[in-house]
């Protein structure tokens, strides 16, 4: 057998043959160099003198990059959004706002205060996602820490200790402890092990140990990890009872616990002070007198030499004639809006399936979660409503927004309810938790992404495959959905990325219409 | 600087200071939302949303044209949504949808009624294959109420089906056929269209005589 390459290994020969620069680019994708902090290079031309109008279609987030970036290089760019702000599924909602959730419009009604707000949409940026993140420092906002993991915060299941909420730390503690076990027993056993040298074995079986905190005979038998009965600090800690295995396994919310700090949100993760809309308002601060709003595009038409929009504004059909056109537009809604692009891009548009997310907070009357010891982090439950959020900032302040559900996959059980019903659910959900829940909040507000206004649901779903994957069809379509029209007309968002429901899909797709773009204007120039 | 005042005061007064040059900045960037301190102002008007530009439909969200239908039929439906004798069913997905939509006052239906009359209308694009002389054939008991040429008939209450998104009456006639549609007891257009689908027994003479109203000419 060939000895495989060590990555150092790798890396050496890689210097030799294909220069530094591919020896740091294949070393990022290898995790042993840290990234770059700066976003993906864009080395967009700038125009000089020449000219060049750009329409951009929707003030997401990945509209908003696009207006910034060619302001920066000299192009005119007009931002055309149908709703009443920019942000699309970037939403902070504070004191006096509009909900625009049709057939279910609110004003949220939270104190008028800086830490009184909630993330409706995105709310959490992994410290991975490079280029939003690079305009965060760009735009200098301000970021601080979100805490997502909790271990002193509860997983509650019906099923479960006769529904009796625990601590995530009673659940995590003992659930690696029985598993350690079951680990540590495989790797007693001659065949098992014997893959491994002696010293590979003995380095796992120790790993192996401290993974679940086992006793000297390999067994678990309870962990001071959990936190202490009693006592602890003046007196000696009193170890807590251990839970059965068995009445742990009749939840299956391990699935969910267990992998909280896995994947994506995985990396520490982190949320702009003042809510997530900082990075929109950071975009508007440059490129705001550009967006027209309450302008809602309704025909799209690619020519030869551009592209020619028009939008209804104030009543009046207006229209303007671009050079290019980068848009951002639900391509679920795009299907209701003219146009004349080929087929197999109307195809393609038509294949997308819209998400279903929903979410709901209340203001909290004072930080009642404070009082037993958690600081930010989730509690889970087998609940429709599935989460309960405690804010990461406002600290010990009187109040505080706590996010009541948040059900990205199954959003439809709780947008097909009215408005008293989604809050009584709520209520309900979280009285499991904590028993006087109903008592300690107030203000409610929910949002039903299926039905707002202008967005009409979350994030597209490209793959019917749920879990299998991508089928090679469904590749086919993505490509000619990234292709622009005529070279003229570039669809952009989260939408054209295979990781949809991130801000950073939306900024890189952004940034890869924008690259494709000014390759054909420096031929153009040339 | 402000060390006199009371912490809360202090936390106040920086707070209104923030909210004055917020709403300078908003000022100046967004005229549309000068009045910071005012709430922000909404409508019914959100047809289009849905159901497209001057609402020719869209397939994307499964919502049909609205454009060129009549203003008793839509004025008819939108109070069946409202009213849940139109969206009841579980099954009736697109239904279930559209009924929180038409939490409408009687006012506002009236203002939507008279803004779809003035969109520009165009019969909506063919997307559907079949027989048309096997859907001339069964159109023969539609006629009778959405006449000859399917360009409807008020004194029945048969909307036109001519120009509609041929997807759209695929799924109203298989709504009606399984009983997703046209069940409820104070639904008495809907009962009689139920009574009226027994001759399409199966999803091939669905789309046939869809296909044959699609070869008639609109309006
Ligand atoms: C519940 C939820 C949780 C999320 N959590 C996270 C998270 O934790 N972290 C993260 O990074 N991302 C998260 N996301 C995803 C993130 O919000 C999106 O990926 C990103 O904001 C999408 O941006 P976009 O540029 O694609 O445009 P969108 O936000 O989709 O914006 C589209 C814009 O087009 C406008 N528009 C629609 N029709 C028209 C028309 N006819 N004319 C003109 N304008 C029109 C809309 O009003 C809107 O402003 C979450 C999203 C949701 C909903």
């Amino acid at each position: 057998m060939v000895n495989p390459v060590s990555r150092r290994e790798f890396l050496n020969l890689l210097a030799a043959t294909g220069g530094i620069a591919a020896a740091l680019r294949a070393g990022t994708a290898l995790n042993l160099l840290p990234g770059s902090a700066s976003a993906a290079s864009l080395d967009l031309l700038n125009l000089g003198s020449n000219q060049r109008k750009i329409a951009i279609l929707g003030g997401g987030i990945s509209g908003l990059t696009a207006a910034f970036e060619l302001s920066k290089q000299g192009y005119d760019c007009t931002v055309l959004e149908a709703s009443h702000r920019c942000g699309g599924r970037v939403l902070t909602l504070r004191h006096g706002d509009l909900i625009d959730e049709i057939g279910n419009r609110q004003y949220c009604e939270f104190d008028d205060e800086p830490h009184m707000y909630f993330n409706a949409g995105a709310a959490r940026i992994p410290s991975t996602h490079r280029n939003l993140l690079a305009y965060c420092k760009e735009l200098n906002v301000e970021l601080e820490v979100f805490i997502n993991e909790n271990k002193t915060s509860f997983v509650q299941d019906d099923n479960m200790l006769g529904g009796r909420p625990i601590r995530n730390i009673d659940y995590t503690t003992n659930m690696r402890g029985f598993m350690a076990e079951l680990m540590a027993k495989a790797m007693n056993s001659d065949e098992l092990d014997a893959p491994f040298t002696e010293s590979e074995a003995e380095t796992l079986l120790s790993m192996i140990r401290s993974f679940g905190d086992l006793n000297e005979n390999d067994l678990y038998s309870g962990s001071f990890r959990a936190g202490y009965a009693e006592g602890g600090f003046l007196k000696h800690g009193v170890q807590k009872d251990m839970i059965a295995f068995r009445d742990l396994l009749k939840s299956r919310m391990g699935r969910q616990i267990m992998g909280a700090n896995e994947g994506d949100t995985g990396p520490i993760l982190m949320q702009p002070a003042g809510g997530m809309d900082q990075i929109i308002r950071g975009f508007l601060n440059h490129v705001g007198e550009q967006v027209k709003y309450r302008a809602m595009v309704t025909s799209v038409k690619v020519t030869d030499k551009g592209v020619n929009v028009a939008y209804d504004q104030d009543g009046v059909r207006h229209s303007l004639e671009v050079d290019y056109c980068f848009n951002c537009i639900p391509t679920h809604l795009m299907v209701g809006i003219d146009h004349n692009f080929p087929s197999d891009y109307v195809t393609a548009m038509k294949y997308v399936r819209r998400g279903e997310a929903y979410k709901a907070a209340f203001q909290a009357k004072h930080r009642f979660w404070e009082d037993l010891d958690i600081y930010g982090g989730i509690s889970w439950s087998n609940t429709k409503s599935r989460q309960l959020w405690y804010p990461s900032h406002g600290i010990h302040k009187a109040k505080g927004i706590v996010l009541g559900a948040y059900d990205y996959s199954g959003g439809m059980y709780h947008t097909l309810m009215s408005q008293e019903e989604r809050i009584e659910a709520h209520l309900a959900d979280h009285e499991k938790i904590h028993p006087n829940f109903r008592e300690l909040v107030e203000k409610p507000v929910t949002i039903g992404w299926h039905r707002m206004n202008h967005m009409l649901g979350c994030s597209a779903r490209w793959s019917r495959n749920l879990g299998r994957g991508w089928t090679h069809e469904e590749e086919t379509l993505y490509h000619t959905l990234q292709a622009p029209v005529n070279g003229r007309h570039y669809f952009i968002g989260d939408q054209i990325s295979m990781h949809s429901a991130w801000q950073e899909s939306a900024v890189m797709s952004a940034q890869w219409a924008l690259s494709h773009m000014d390759a054909q204007v420096r031929a153009e120039l040339a | 600087m402000l060390s006199f005042v009371p912490l809360d005061v202090r936390h106040k007064i920086w707070g209104l200071a923030n909210r004055i040059l917020l709403a300078l900045a908003i000022c100046h960037l967004t005229p549309f939302t000068s009045a910071a301190a005012e709430r922000e102002p909404y409508d019914d008007r959100y047809c289009t949303t849905c159901h497209g530009t001057d609402g020719r439909g869209n397939e994307g969200i499964e919502a049909p044209r609205l454009a060129g239908m009549e203003d008793w039929y839509l004025r008819r439906q939108l109070k069946n949504f409202r009213a849940g004798i139109r969206g009841y069913h579980p099954m009736d997905t697109a239904g279930i949808a559209m009924r929180p939509m038409a939490k409408l006052t009687d006012d506002s239906i009236a203002d939507i009624v008279a803004w779809v009359g003035s969109w520009d209308y165009q019969p909506a694009e063919i997307t559907i294959e079949g027989d048309v002389q096997s859907g001339e054939l069964l159109y023969g008991v539609c006629a009778t109420c959405h006449g000859m040429d399917a360009k409807g008939n008020a004194a029945m209450g048969a909307p036109a089906l001519a120009g509609q998104n041929d997807w759209y009456l695929v799924t109203q006639l298989s709504n009606f056929v399984v009983g997703y549609r046209g069940r409820h007891e104070d639904d008495r257009y809907g009962q009689q269209m139920a009574a009226m689908v027994g001759t399409l027994t199966d999803e091939s003479a669905i789309r046939d005589v869809v296909v044959y109203i699609n070869s008639l000419e609109t309006r």
